[in-house]
């Protein structure tokens, strides 16, 4: 049960924010109920949307000084539920941190605040000529501050690397209203941790991330996109594993499966591919003109061999375009399906991507559950999505029992049971498949450094 | 009871030998380990560090050796990986390798190219360094412009904490957002928090062709320019770095520049980098890349003072001229990241901190890599929050400060 904020701290909020960057009407708490992940909802206290580093300093001292627990949330597009509230606890927003602080051209650096939506920084630099590499399926709407949070992949980063490799600096408010700089572009021979490194990926639980320095990237010449279509998942599988094999290194490698293109093709996202297809690959290469031709053909006829029916390669921006329509609509076409969607992650290593495919699929056969795969293949970060019906609690308790056998089985190839969506409250009961008794202690004992009391992101990661 | 009767006596069968610095030249501690042990697994490293806690000692860990410094008052014991080598598990397709701390960056390196691999890492030295003292170290690589830095590319490692827990750290995928990334801060702790005893690292594909360019000029002031000019440029090279007199080049120095892809990628990279300074390159001769690619890797690094700076690449001018300052000594910089090593036999403390000094105050840093006396200059420490942050990170992983000879 939500506990209800007193007003005398509700007032001191608003001194520091301002009135109206204090939500506690219940109406209005409603739409911060969950993240991305709908499958739990907590109607949080209040929300305090604060605008500089001070003002978040300021409102984490008073939730430090009153024992009230805080879920730092950006755009709330996260898969986990790293921004489910808690009963007891304030969100605290990044909304209204949306600034891009400074672009520094001859440095390839940019500083924004947490509240910056991923693309718009891309956007904002392209007049340079550069870029900002990480780019996760959400990037029209996620901030940087949750990319920061969540350590967010995309399907570019099989050959650009996740938000961690892109951080030099941050400017993290901590849980008691302590401003802290950690790192920073310049400073990488001083004597010390790599702290930035160990903050990227801690899912709101070590403090909150104020400013933001990343690196940024030229932009790319040109890319050519192909899109193979395979009558097998395992022949695509296949494909993937000659096209890395042979020394190429693609941008992306992306696959999705039948279920998935039937319910692209049934729905508006309608991409034109196959319906009878087992398989759709898109690859992706980028860089030089001069190369890139070679490139695709090497990879065109990678697929040929692993058994394409068809490759088609875009010729033009409209057609690029048209290709990754098939994968990056998925999980909206799969709204037309069923009206939950659980999207899961695992990683594992590539060449295992063939057997758990085939068990993932045996696995929706057991639960009587229809899964949908859509994933990054070239690093082996798989997306399972289960469809069901909350409302259904028989289903639901399949779903979890599915989820569970997926990642039991995603663990016991080597892989793990997150590659980009993090861990927040969906993936804790199985980070013990992950880690031994040891390990656990010690990753509570590492957010405690950081966060005594326990008091920011109550929940998450680990208990 | 001496200390190696008392060490056989709690584990028996634990491989130690006395200390003989003989084995040991160049590495210079400042002290003299009272026993050398050598754990063949990471349980035995386990009980070691155990034991070493329970008898009051500390303990330093060795890779390969060679990059040290000098280590604090006390008793101690050395603890080294030459036992724990062997590649471990090595999936090509996947593109991971798994090997003991001990193994050889060389035997990694010749065992990925043997399947058209390789490990893209050019810090000095590398080929004889252990994994877990490259690791460990994680000393700057200008193949970071191209292939990203060490710290991105450790999938997953198995660290004995200094009370001897044993951890298993990541994985062996190269997405892994489970937990907190407690690798990162191992990574470049220089044991502080651990000792590692195995390491996965992500591999890459040879590229299929590689080209080493050149501008040679008198000065190295004079390349500067060129040198952030092509860190601009719409091509990335996959290493800008600048060197004084390189004896490959017949004592010219030079901006050298790497170029990896397709013959015909390789082709027109070079074309809009030439385009992009204005100015053409001189492709070096195949006879002459390893020579060349050797002497840039090790410059200044093997030296018995070396210090390494940071600043951002806007500020390389200023700070390579405080860098002349110092005296003669050999210098590489990576204009690409900002970073400048240098190395000599004499380089002094006061010069040392005088570029320290200019480092700082072009908002940089400073950080002695090696140094052959106790008289030793004093790195760029992070700011106050951030020491107290990794102190509190230390006594979580090493409560018994038994790994202190490291944290001088």
């Amino acid at each position: 049960m939500t506990q209800t904020l007193a007003s005398s701290v509700a007032d001191r909020l608003r001194a520091i924010v301002g009135h109206d960057q204090v939500i506690t009407h219940p109406d209005r708490l409603v739409a911060y109920e969950s993240d991305g992940l709908t499958a739990y909802r907590v109607v949080p206290r209040a929300v305090v949307l604060p605008e500089t580093t001070e003002q978040v300093s300021q409102v984490l001292r008073i939730m430090h000084d009153e024992g009230i627990a805080v879920v730092p949330r950006g755009a709330g597009t996260g898969l986990s539920g790293g921004a489910l509230p808690t009963p007891d606890g304030v969100i605290v927003g990044t909304a209204r941190m949306s600034r891009i602080l400074s672009i520094d051209e001859q440095n390839r650096l940019a500083r924004v605040q947490p509240g910056v939506v991923n693309a718009r920084l891309t956007e904002a630099t392209a007049p340079y000529g550069l870029y900002y590499a990480p780019d996760p399926a959400s990037q029209s709407t996620c901030t940087l501050g949750g990319n920061v949070a969540e350590n967010s992949g995309g399907p570019h980063c099989l050959k650009y690397g996740v938000t961690s490799r892109y951080v030099t600096g941050l400017t993290v408010v901590m849980a008691d209203g302590e401003v802290v700089r950690l790192g920073g572009a310049g400073l990488e021979a001083a004597h010390g941790l790599d702290l930035v490194g160990l903050f990227v990926g801690s899912e709101g639980c070590f403090g909150i991330a104020t400013e933001i320095e990343v690196r940024l990237l030229p932009k790319v010449e040109s890319i050519r996109t192909l899109l193979g279509i395979f009558h097998t998942m395992e022949a695509a599988g296949h494909a993937v594993t000659d096209i890395i094999g042979s020394g190429l290194m693609p941008a992306a490698v992306e696959i999705v499966d039948n279920a998935t293109i039937v319910a692209v093709e049934a729905s508006v996202f309608s991409a034109g591919y196959p319906i009878d297809a087992g398989a759709a690959l898109v690859v992706e290469f980028d860089g030089t003109e001069a190369g890139l031709d070679d490139d695709a053909d090497r990879a065109e006829q990678c697929c040929l061999s692993a058994g394409a029916t068809k490759v088609i390669r875009a010729t033009s921006d409209e057609e690029r375009i048209a290709l990754w329509k098939g994968r990056k609509k998925a999980f909206g076409a799969m709204g037309r399906i069923a009206p939950d969607l659980l999207v899961q992650d695992a990683t594992v290593p590539r060449t295992r991507l063939p057997e758990v495919l085939a068990r993932i699929t045996e696995i929706g056969h057991e639960y009587d559950l229809k899964i949908a795969n859509v994933f990054h293949a070239g690093d082996g970060n798989l997306h399972p999505n289960i469809l069901f019906d909350r409302q259904n609690k028989e289903e639901l308790e399949r779903v979890e029992k599915a989820s569970r056998e997926i990642m039991t089985l995603c663990v016991s190839v080597g892989g793990t049971i997150t590659g980009e969506h993090g861990v927040g409250v969906d993936k804790r009961a199985y980070m013990p498949l992950v880690y031994n008794d040891v390990e656990m202690e010690m990753l509570r004992s590492v957010r405690r450094v950081f966060d005594p009391d326990g008091r920011l992101n109550p929940g998450k990661v680990v208990q | 009871m001496n200390l190696a009767r008392s060490l056989r006596a709690s584990l028996p069968g634990v491989s130690t030998r006395e200390w003989d610095q003989s084995d040991h030249d160049g590495l210079w501690l400042g002290g003299t380990p009272e026993v050398l042990i050598s754990p063949v697994s990471a349980q035995e490293a386990s009980q070691i560090l155990t034991w070493a806690g329970q008898e009051g000692l500390g303990v330093l860990p060795l890779g390969s050796g060679r990059h040290l410094g000098p280590v604090g008052r006390g008793r101690f014991v050395a603890l080294e990986t030459s036992l724990l080598s062997g590649v471990d598990e090595y999936e090509p397709a996947d593109l991971t390798i798994t090997s003991g701390a001990g193994t050889s960056f060389s035997t990694v390196d010749s065992t990925l190219r043997d399947n058209g691999q390789w490990a893209p890492f050019d810090s000095p030295g590398v080929t004889e360094r252990s994994i877990g003292g490259f690791v460990s170290e994680a000393s700057h690589s200008p193949l970071w412009a191209g292939y990203g830095s060490l710290r991105n590319h450790v999938l997953g490692a198995t660290l004995v904490a200094g009370d001897g827990r044993v951890l298993r750290l990541g994985g062996k995928v190269v997405k892994n957002v489970a937990g907190y990334d407690l690798l990162r801060p191992v990574v470049g702790g220089q044991g502080r928090l651990g000792i590692l005893t195995s390491v996965c690292l992500r591999a890459f594909p040879l590229p299929a062709h590689e080209r080493v360019l050149v501008l040679k000029r008198a000065r190295v002031m004079d390349l500067i320019e060129p040198a952030l000019l092509a860190g601009t440029a719409p091509v990335l090279p996959v290493s800008i770095v600048l060197v004084g007199q390189l004896a490959a080049l017949s004592g010219s120095s030079a901006l050298v520049l790497r170029l990896h892809g397709a013959e015909s990628t390789v082709d027109a990279d070079q074309s809009a980098l030439e385009k992009h300074l204005g100015m053409s390159l001189d492709p070096l001769a195949a006879n002459e890349v390893d020579s060349c690619l050797v002497e840039v890797r090790d410059r200044g690094g093997l030296e018995p003072r070396c210090v390494e700076v940071s600043v951002l690449p806007s500020c390389l001018s200023k700070v390579v001229a405080a860098a002349e300052e110092v005296g003669a000594a050999k210098a590489v910089i990576d204009s690409y990241a900002g970073r400048l090593r240098m190395g000599s036999t004499d380089m002094s403390v006061d010069a040392v901190a005088d570029l320290r000094g200019a480092a700082e105050n072009l908002g940089g840093a400073l950080r002695v890599v090696r140094w052959d006396s106790a008289s030793r200059p004093q790195d760029t420490l992070c700011r106050n929050a951030e020491v107290q942050l990794a102190q509190r990170l230390e006594s979580i992983f090493d409560p018994g400060g038994v790994l202190w000879p490291a944290r001088q």
